[in-house]
């Protein structure tokens, strides 16, 4: 009899984003949501550390570096770990759940591929040495007998607290111009975070095939930048005026002044298609109306806004702003 | 003779537009995966087998640059080849790194039928004197070609036709897959009219959509217009940005496509998009060049193309755009694979073509002058 797997989620606490600060980390704490929902409905008993609004899993408080206390003794078959970031802050949750025998250790890494002509990303390209996450997905293939990798890049979704389609729709129902960097050509991967939680699951439910393997988390379509604008406006409804420019010549920070890489950040999922039969579906034309909206709903568009870093670029470039 | 057998056509997953109540929480299992039909490819690495009847095959065309491939691999794997051209070039041709031996064999075995395919009653008349089994339409453009064909052979087996990824809808989300929108404006309207065509006749046919097709013998200036200024230690003028992403498919590859889908009930009434498996940046593009002939990193030159006005003249090969379209759907359902990486297909094709000398067109440096001669004043 098939016995679903018990499974711990480690969930990664983000804060809202302010215009002030510089970008945080954690943008892809929502995929947890959709995960344990959906894991919840296939019948797995699902155990989620930190907060989550209640859909029938139990929730634990506590730091993930002490997570068997959190748990109290209670033994798990997988564990997800959506929290970590590098080796020490993985650690103590790898180290805990081999001790306490779990079987399976499914880990949220990044985008952490190098720079390629070729486009996309695949499975098995090189990866910077340097970041943190490449760490930790080695010393997890180390000590773990079943584990999998997950390398999610942008995602849409109810719930996500890293902004994406918002900083479009902040702009376009303002009647401000959008400014983005560089030739606006640069292709990127938006997912809606329902295809990351469906692979996810998948994962659990397969995990002879998904054994020892990484998976682009992302879904199967990329889009450039200046189309992600477009496509923001029509789910809003709302023309859009597109205005490019160089960070450099304007002197502003471009990390601050937009929330996507300035360059393709494009991977596709193919071994998630191959070895899991996975399939996409999001569909950004018909997902950011629905996003649109929630944006709405929510009062964000009627929210008063500073655009300081917007104005300086403008001012640089000569972009009269409609008042 | 194989008999034509009809196949429930594998619904590949389109982007669904998913009932909103979904994205609640509900807790319901979500539907995707129910709605999503790919299953793990049991397929993969058992290649379809082809027909073990030897097959009368026509070739439309087949003298010039796929054909030439498609020709060779047909005759090896035993089929009776003729060619249908107006005997302009000549009907066989040594490859370079062909042996002697296997020339002559491929020479003595390739039947030629000699015509002009817009005359559509000689079409019609010639075809069905001889009768064929299945028709690869290699060089097809417009519809009205076609009808005499199928007209003349109404006990064809399959019908196979090279189509090409110009037919998609440009789009700001990529790649193009074959369940994408086609453009019935574009440039390629008459492959998309004859895709129509075969779709509405009775007749069992498959359609392959390559991108930019490259490789020795490629009369189309793609891998040459780089060869020759890598050549002429020039630097390279690209539009714009140069991260344009576009995709090569080497010759060779294609052909075993063609192959792999003669007799193949999964391809029936399918269309299939062909060429690399990694797309590449106009500079990355440049940069493979260089590395496969051996040339050093080359210069780039970006420039804005609408300050020049070049008359007539292309003064770079590519679409400026990003074009590039999955392979997934061949890879997935005939368990076709590319052989060559791109660096490996440019050197194959500098090896065997451009490095020894040959090419289609002349070196024309006119337009990157301009160009260059404008960024020199630029700079001074």
């Amino acid at each position: 009899m098939f016995q679903a797997p018990f499974c711990l989620y480690l969930h990664c606490q983000g804060q809202r984003r302010r215009e002030e600060e510089g970008p945080y980390t954690g943008g892809h704490a929502v995929i947890g949501f959709y995960f344990a929902k959906e894991l919840l409905g296939s019948g797995h008993e699902v155990t989620i550390m930190t907060e989550i609004v209640s859909a029938g899993g139990r929730t634990v408080w506590g730091d993930p570096a002490e997570v068997g206390k959190a748990v109290e003794g209670a033994t798990f078959d997988v564990v997800l770990d959506n929290n970590g970031k590098d080796l020490d802050t993985v650690r103590p949750v790898a180290d805990w759940a081999k001790g306490a025998g779990v079987k399976q250790f499914l880990f949220i890494s990044a985008g952490i591929y190098v720079r390629s002509d070729e486009p996309p990303h695949v499975e098995g390209d090189a990866v910077k040495a340097s970041a943190g996450h490449v760490g930790v997905e080695k010393y997890i293939a180390e000590i773990f007998s079943s584990w999998a990798v997950f390398r999610p890049q942008y995602m849409i979704g109810s719930g996500n607290n890293k902004d994406c389609e918002e900083w479009f729709l902040d702009r376009v129902v303002r009647k401000r111009p959008v400014p983005i960097p560089g030739s606006g050509m640069q292709l990127t991967n938006i997912a809606h975070v329902r295809d990351l939680s469906t692979m996810l699951t998948l994962a659990v439910e397969n995990p002879e095939a998904a054994n020892t393997k990484i998976f682009n988390c992302v879904s199967d379509r990329a889009v450039t930048l200046d189309g992600m604008a477009k496509l923001c406006a029509q789910a809003a409804g709302l023309p859009v005026e597109i205005v490019h420019y160089d960070p450099k010549a304007v002197g502003i920070d471009e990390k601050k002044a937009f929330p996507f890489r300035n360059m393709h950040f494009y991977a596709e999922p193919r071994a998630a298609k191959d070895i899991l039969g996975w399939c996409a579906t999001t569909n950004l034309p018909e997902d950011l109306k629905e996003r649109f909206d929630e944006y709405v709903k929510i009062g964000r568009d009627k929210k008063p806004m500073q655009f300081e870093i917007d104005d300086k670029i403008l001012e640089s470039l000569k972009v009269p702003v409609a008042e | 003779m194989a008999s034509l057998v009809a196949v429930q056509q594998q619904t590949q997953p389109s982007l669904s537009i998913l009932p909103s109540s979904l994205s609640d929480f509900n807790g319901t299992r979500l539907h995707t995966q129910l709605q999503c039909k790919r299953k793990v490819w049991q397929t993969r690495g058992a290649l379809q087998v082809t027909a073990s009847s030897s097959k009368n095959i026509l070739i439309m065309g087949g003298t010039r640059f796929i054909g030439v491939f498609l020709s060779r691999l047909l005759v090896k794997e035993g089929h009776q080849v003729t060619l249908f051209t107006r005997g302009k070039a000549p009907i066989t041709q040594q490859l370079p790194g062909e042996s002697d031996q296997d020339f002559a064999d491929f020479s003595s075995k390739i039947l030629h039928l000699k015509g002009d395919r817009k005359d559509f009653d000689f079409v019609k008349s010639s075809l069905s004197a001889k009768g064929f089994d299945v028709v690869y339409d290699i060089n097809g453009r417009e519809a009205d070609e076609v009808a005499p064909i199928l007209d003349a052979l109404p006990k064809l087996e399959q019908y196979i036709y090279c189509s090409s990824a110009g037919v998609y809808l440009k789009t700001d989300l990529l790649p193009h897959s074959e369940t994408d929108a086609v453009d019935p404006k574009s440039r390629h309207k008459g492959k998309l009219e004859t895709e129509s065509l075969l779709e509405s006749r009775a007749v069992n046919w498959t359609s392959l959509r390559p991108v930019y097709i490259y490789g020795p013998l490629n009369y189309n200036p793609v891998e040459e217009w780089f060869f020759h200024r890598l050549k002429a230690g020039r630097p390279i003028p690209i539009p714009n940005s140069g991260m344009q992403i576009t995709q090569l498919g080497h010759v060779k590859d294609l052909a075993a496509a063609f192959v792999q889908v003669l007799g193949n009930e999964k391809a029936t009434k399918q269309v299939f998009n062909i060429s690399g498996e990694k797309y590449v940046t106009f500079d990355g593009l440049a940069r493979a060049c260089a590395k496969a002939a051996g040339f050093p990193e080359p210069d780039i030159i970006h420039y804005n193309p609408k300050e020049f006005d070049f008359g007539k003249k292309k003064a770079f090969p590519f679409r400026d755009q990003h074009f590039f379209a999955s392979v997934d759907k061949a890879k997935h359902v005939l368990g076709w694979k590319p052989e060559f990486d791109l660096v490996k297909g440019l050197a194959d094709s500098y090896n065997l073509d451009f490095g020894r000398g040959t090419y289609r067109k002349e070196a024309d440096f006119s337009t990157d002058d301009l160009i260059l001669g404008k960024s020199l004043v630029l700079q001074a």
